[in-house]
């Protein structure tokens, strides 16, 4: 192993007004090693990430790369220095407008010595040279704005890399890649590795913490509070010491479901799939896993609305349920937490209290004027029920870290009594404490509702589910229950091979 | 509060109060009652269509026709009034009713053919300025007009529409305040309060941060934008009706400045208590602003070219106060 | 396009007090050539402003005359855009136009615009706005002497001295030349105060004027004569006057007149006391005129003068005048103008 720290870092500190958000972090990376580093949302991942790539200038402490000081002030400097950074915000790595092969030779296109006319033969033969060392397998001339997530993150990761950087930082990305492509990362994080590039690896992902970590460090209240690099690595003492406390691998007592809420009859929900047909019951949590980009989402959609199915009925409570629009859905009580919080939940310019009260302004309203004090009132109740962390009600909802924003979200919806309670990735982006608070409140209220939730993660549907349902190519292809769950078929029915072999 | 907070929070009010109190020194005759009602009075038609288009913001829209409904609003009340010999009730219904249809339109265009708002309101801008042409080809309408046909146009303005423009209400001293100024302040007030207190307005400041979750929340999105849009053809058209009750006919004209001054008032309201979005409050002060600093530099006999410039300066810095200072567009 | 010219032409005779279609083609063959055969002849109207009753009426002249003569007027509109007129010349000679009449405009957009014109063989008259070229007959409508006009009344009225308001705006050429006149007067007459200059052309017009005058009048309480000389300013200014309650107490001077400025005039207590104007349609029929004996190889003289006349609100309470149409007949001398009339021309007040 690598002795060498590439990249030294002590006693940095960052504060954003009175808030304190580092103090005195020190870390080293080497080159040819993955450091991981974990940290509860808030803990201060974010803003280290920041100072590294030069977004932020740190207040106090110093940082060293290869030997010498490093302070850049802005992160082109940073990244000229040989500091790259992927940020989790997929759509700040790429420029949505552009195609692929323009995207991956942006950097060169506007930097130092570039040439004034834009040669698109040029491009696309230096884009072809950076696809093909990176394993990318997406159409060079394809829009930005026409890729899924998965393939914006691939081209994102793709462009950092072409820059031959001697550190690599990046920001949970894995969070909306299928298994597939991260494999792909997987390997391509090896190769850099091997070409002595020193990787510091922000994930909230085990598995992938299992699969690349050569030392784990910790954060936690905006200090390192563990390091952890003898073999074998303590994936529970990492966790332990990112969360102060010991998490519990406590298994799911499965509950029976109550009388029947909900049922879907050959329901297709895309042309040319397997109908789905299902039963939802009262005071059962369904999860529906699957990988990315198997309809999840789709069929969450069509539950509420936004989207027709091409073929099958639903009822709710033994009544014909077609909702023509989330209207609809909410009027009959189905409600769905979407996923991708960002885009589809936060209303930016909208406090805590006015982004809990948004679907049911009209039920807290008397004639068309909203009661401010009902509001807030009913916001303090969900604040406190939930645990969220802010100082009032009041709060901007980008002043509050990942987790109790998503708890925001999921106390919208839970402020009203639902007869079908959809999450759409309830988790993504979200600490380990804030994801058991939002699990545990969902299991204490399911009594009465049926309860769906649509994750990837395979552990975020064995710790809160009573019964599993496993989606693969927009149909369900496996169901089980908790607590006695044969792994080696469920990951099969995940990975698609019942369906290859019926 | 930091001081910073401070001065993105009240600095815009502070600079409005030092304003009024360097003309208060410089221009005499500055402080009067009649000089605040000039101020209301020069900025009542302005205000008017800021208001509305102060609606179309807050739902993330923009509406670049108001300046040519109000000018056609105007016309078609002439057109009503003089050619067609038709008495008050007809002129501003038919006034209205040109605010509903194209905000509709608007609404229809933006909501429905994807057409950008930005476009489909610039499109219809063009088209107003137009057709307001088509009825008298070309001509101004006033009582006594000839028609294209040689004839004389028979009718002329209703005295009770010349009111709306010329009636003025006892207020401490007699006489003081005309139809206009209170036109303003009503529609503020009810502006105001419907987007700030009302769930209706509430949706739409949902709808313009993020209308996918608005959307997902259960809002009819769309019925929320095409009702800014007719909102803000409404705001325009009452403007109109103000405008050609004042100047007693119907003068052929694009509207271009008062949509520039609406769209500036407008712009200088966020910026007014740190809101940093699109509000009625804000566009009001923003109104008034610009207007006194108009009556004072017109008062100090500054030339309109300096006007134009201070007018822009407002802007500028207010987009500064906006975008640059506050905490929110740091984020 | 026939029905369209033809109502225009009926619109022109009615607003000139004519009754009859009568006069037409039916002498061409009399006229020197191209005349002879007048349908042959393609001319152009290019305008900077078109907004207000005087440029209709002008245009409404324009279109009169050239229907008197029979040939074919293509109208260029630009709505104040300089580069675009200068433009729509070109577009004119493209088009293959025998003559062209500039209306209005910036001398530096259309300096060489007309050149270029001139260069292309085409016949150049040019209206209020001076292009700069000796080629180029200027037809004007003798700013100089409206204002003139304007301004005697105001001494006659008020005496030799008094405060005054005056509304201009620089670099239009019309206002600028009326401008003249008014320093003249300033200094001829030192009992002439000027206490406030204001102005501003953001449309409508006359809106914004009455945003100005009432801010001038508040800070100046004592003005006792506004000279706004473009009616469209007077305008304006009446408005700020009446919403002030000063309407017994100042005068309103002005140049130009259209229907509207009539009745305003016409008010009780109204304080528009008197106006100086040129028939805008007969300034439209001098230009087409002007045009048409330089196509005839003729000479009108580089420079065109219609004269104006005094217009007073006595004259128009007196005589009964409530339109435009009225004014021509019960004020003849505001119909015609015999200017750039050899004896071929038709005249298409002509009955």
């Amino acid at each position: 192993m690598a002795a060498d720290a590439v990249f030294r870092i002590a006693g940095l500190k960052k504060s954003f007004g009175p808030n304190q958000v580092l103090s005195g972090v020190g870390l080293e990376l080497r080159s040819g090693e993955v450091a991981v580093l974990m940290g509860a949302n808030g803990a201060g991942k974010s803003t280290l990430v920041k100072v590294m790539s030069g977004v932020h200038a740190p207040d106090g402490g110093a940082m060293m790369l290869g030997g010498r000081v490093f302070s850049p002030k802005s992160p082109a400097e940073a990244i000229r220095a040989g500091v790259v950074t992927v940020h989790q915000n997929i759509n700040d790595g790429v420029v949505a407008a552009l195609d692929v092969a323009t995207n991956l030779t942006l950097d060169r296109l506007s930097g130092k010595g570039a040439a004034a006319l834009f040669n698109p033969r040029r491009v696309q033969r230096e884009a072809r040279a950076v696809a093909e060392r990176m394993g990318l397998d997406v159409d060079l001339k394809a829009s930005i704005a026409d890729l899924s997530l998965a393939d914006r993150q691939m081209v994102a990761i793709a462009r950092a890399m072409a820059h031959e950087p001697k550190v690599l930082i990046l920001d949970e990305p894995t969070s909306s890649l299928s298994s597939a492509e991260a494999n792909r990362l997987f390997s391509l994080i090896e190769r850099l590795k091997e070409h002595g590039v020193a990787i510091l690896y922000i994930s909230h992902r085990m598995s992938d913490i299992r699969r690349l970590a050569d030392r784990i460090v910790s954060l936690r209240d905006g200090a390192i509070a563990g390091t952890f690099e003898a073999r074998p690595l303590d994936y529970e003492g990492a966790v332990n010491a990112m969360l102060g406390r010991t998490v519990q691998h406590g298994t799911v007592e499965a509950r029976a479901a109550g009388e029947t809420v909900f049922t879907a009859d050959r329901l297709a929900i895309a042309e040319g799939v397997l109908p789905i047909s299902l039963t939802l019951g009262a005071g059962e949590l369904v999860a529906v896993t699957g990988l990315v980009g198997v309809g999840k989402t789709a069929l969450a959609e069509t539950l509420f609305g936004l989207r027709a199915p091409r073929a099958g009925t639903m009822t709710l409570d033994g009544k014909a349920y077609a909702p023509q629009s989330p209207r609809d859905a909410i009027e009959a009580g189905v409600f769905l937490v979407a996923k991708d919080r960002a885009e589809n939940g936060i209303v930016g310019d909208f406090n805590v209290y006015e982004n809990m009260s948004l679907p049911f302004l009209r039920r807290i309203s008397a004639f068309g004027v909203s009661r401010r004090g009902a509001e807030r009132a009913l916001a303090r109740g969900q604040i406190k029920d939930l645990g969220i962390v802010c100082r009032s009600e009041k709060d901007e909802l980008a002043t509050l870290s990942g987790g109790n924003q998503q708890k925001v979200m999921v106390a919208r919806w839970l402020a009203q009594p639902a007869r079908l309670m959809m999450l759409d990735e309830p988790f993504q982006g979200v600490d380990i404490a804030a994801r058991r608070d939002i699990a545990a409140k969902l299991r204490a209220e399911a009594a009465g509702r049926a309860t769906l939730i649509f994750v990837t993660e395979l552990d975020e549907a064995l710790e809160t589910a009573d019964r599993i349902l496993v989606m693969s190519e927009h149909t369900i292809v496996g169901e089980h229950r908790n607590g006695a769950i044969d792994m080696d078929r469920l990951l099969a029915e995940v990975a698609g091979q019942k369906r290859r072999a019926a | 509060m930091s001081p910073r907070e401070l001065a993105v929070r009240y600095g815009f009010l502070v600079l409005f109060a030092a304003l009024v109190i360097y003309f208060a020194l410089a221009a005499p005759g500055f402080v009067s009652p009649q000089s605040a009602v000039f101020v209301f009075q020069s900025v009542a038609i302005t205000g008017v269509l800021a208001l509305g288009v102060t609606a179309t913001l807050v739902v993330g829209g923009f509406d670049l026709s108001i300046g040519s409904v109000a000018t056609s609003s105007m016309m078609a009340a002439a057109y009503a009034m003089v050619v067609l010999d038709q008495g008050v009730f007809v002129a501003v219904a038919a006034c209205l009713a040109i605010g509903i249809i194209v905000g509709l339109i608007n609404g229809f265009l933006i909501v429905y053919m994807r057409v950008p708002d930005l476009l489909a309101t610039l499109g219809m801008m063009f088209l107003l300025v137009g057709l307001q042409r088509i009825p008298t080809e070309g001509r101004s309408i006033a009582a006594g007009m000839t028609m294209p046909d040689g004839s004389v146009a028979p009718g002329k303005f209703s005295e009770a529409f010349l009111t709306l423009g010329r009636h003025r209400f006892d207020f401490f001293t007699p006489n003081l305040v005309p139809v206009s100024v209170v036109v303003l302040i009503v529609l503020a007030v009810l502006i105001w309060f419907f987007l700030e207190y009302t769930r209706f307005g509430r949706m739409m400041y949902a709808v313009g941060s993020n209308e996918r979750a608005a959307e997902l929340a259960g809002a009819p999105v769309k019925a929320y934008k095409i009702w800014a849009y007719v909102i803000s053809g409404i705001f325009a058209s009452i403007g109109g009706i103000l405008l050609a009750a004042r100047l007693g006919r119907g003068d052929i004209a694009s509207g271009n400045n008062l949509l520039l001054d609406a769209v500036a008032a407008a712009l200088i309201g966020f910026a007014v208590l740190g809101a940093s979005k699109p509000n009625a409050f804000g566009t009001a002060i923003g109104a008034l602003f610009v207007g006194v600093l108009l009556q004072g530099l017109t008062m100090m006999n500054a030339p309109y070219y300096t006007q134009d410039f201070v007018k822009g300066a407002v802007l500028v810095v207010a987009l500064v106060f906006t975008f640059a200072l506050s905490a929110k567009a740091k984020r | 396009m026939n029905i369209t010219r033809r109502t225009f032409a009926l619109l022109t005779l009615g607003l000139m007090g004519a009754t009859a279609l009568g006069g037409l083609p039916a002498l061409a063959a009399d006229r020197p050539a191209p005349f002879d055969k007048p349908e042959s002849v393609k001319i152009a109207l290019v305008r900077y402003l078109s907004t207000g009753d005087f440029f209709q009426a002008y245009l409404a002249g324009v279109q009169a005359q050239a229907k008197a003569l029979g040939v074919d007027l293509r109208v260029f509109d630009s709505q104040q855009d300089a580069a675009l007129q200068s433009d729509m010349v070109d577009q004119a000679i493209a088009l293959g136009v025998q003559g062209i009449i500039i209306q209005h405009g910036l001398t530096e957009s259309m300096k060489d615009a007309a050149q270029r014109a001139v260069d292309a063989g085409i016949k150049v008259v040019a209206f209020d706005v001076n292009v700069e070229n000796a080629k180029i007959p200027q037809i004007e409508q003798s700013d100089k002497d409206l204002a003139r006009l304007a301004l005697e009344q105001a001494i006659k009225d008020n005496g030799e001295a008094w405060k005054a308001g005056y509304v201009y705006v620089a670099g239009i050429a019309p206002l600028d030349r009326r401008n003249e006149t008014w320093v003249e007067f300033k200094k001829k007459y030192s009992g002439i105060d000027e206490v406030a200059q204001f102005g501003t052309l953001d449309n409508p017009i006359a809106n914004s004027v009455a945003n100005q005058a009432r801010s001038v009048l508040s800070a100046n309480p004592d003005i006792k004569v506004m000279f706004a000389p473009y009616d469209e300013f007077a305008k304006g200014v009446k408005i700020a006057v009446d919403e002030a309650g000063k309407n017994k107490d100042i005068k309103i001077y002005s140049a130009d007149i259209s229907t509207a400025d009539i009745s305003a005039m016409r008010e009780k207590d109204s304080a528009w006391a008197a106006t100086a104007a040129t028939n805008p349609a007969v300034v439209g029929q001098v230009s087409v005129r002007a045009l048409a004996m330089l196509l005839a190889g003729e000479d009108p003289g580089h420079s065109v003068v219609v004269p104006p006349t005094l217009i007073t609100q006595k004259d128009l309470i007196e005589k009964d005048i409530k339109n435009m149409e009225e004014l021509g007949e019960k004020l003849p001398q505001f119909a015609h103008a015999d200017v750039a009339m050899p004896a071929w021309m038709p005249n298409p007040n002509a009955k």
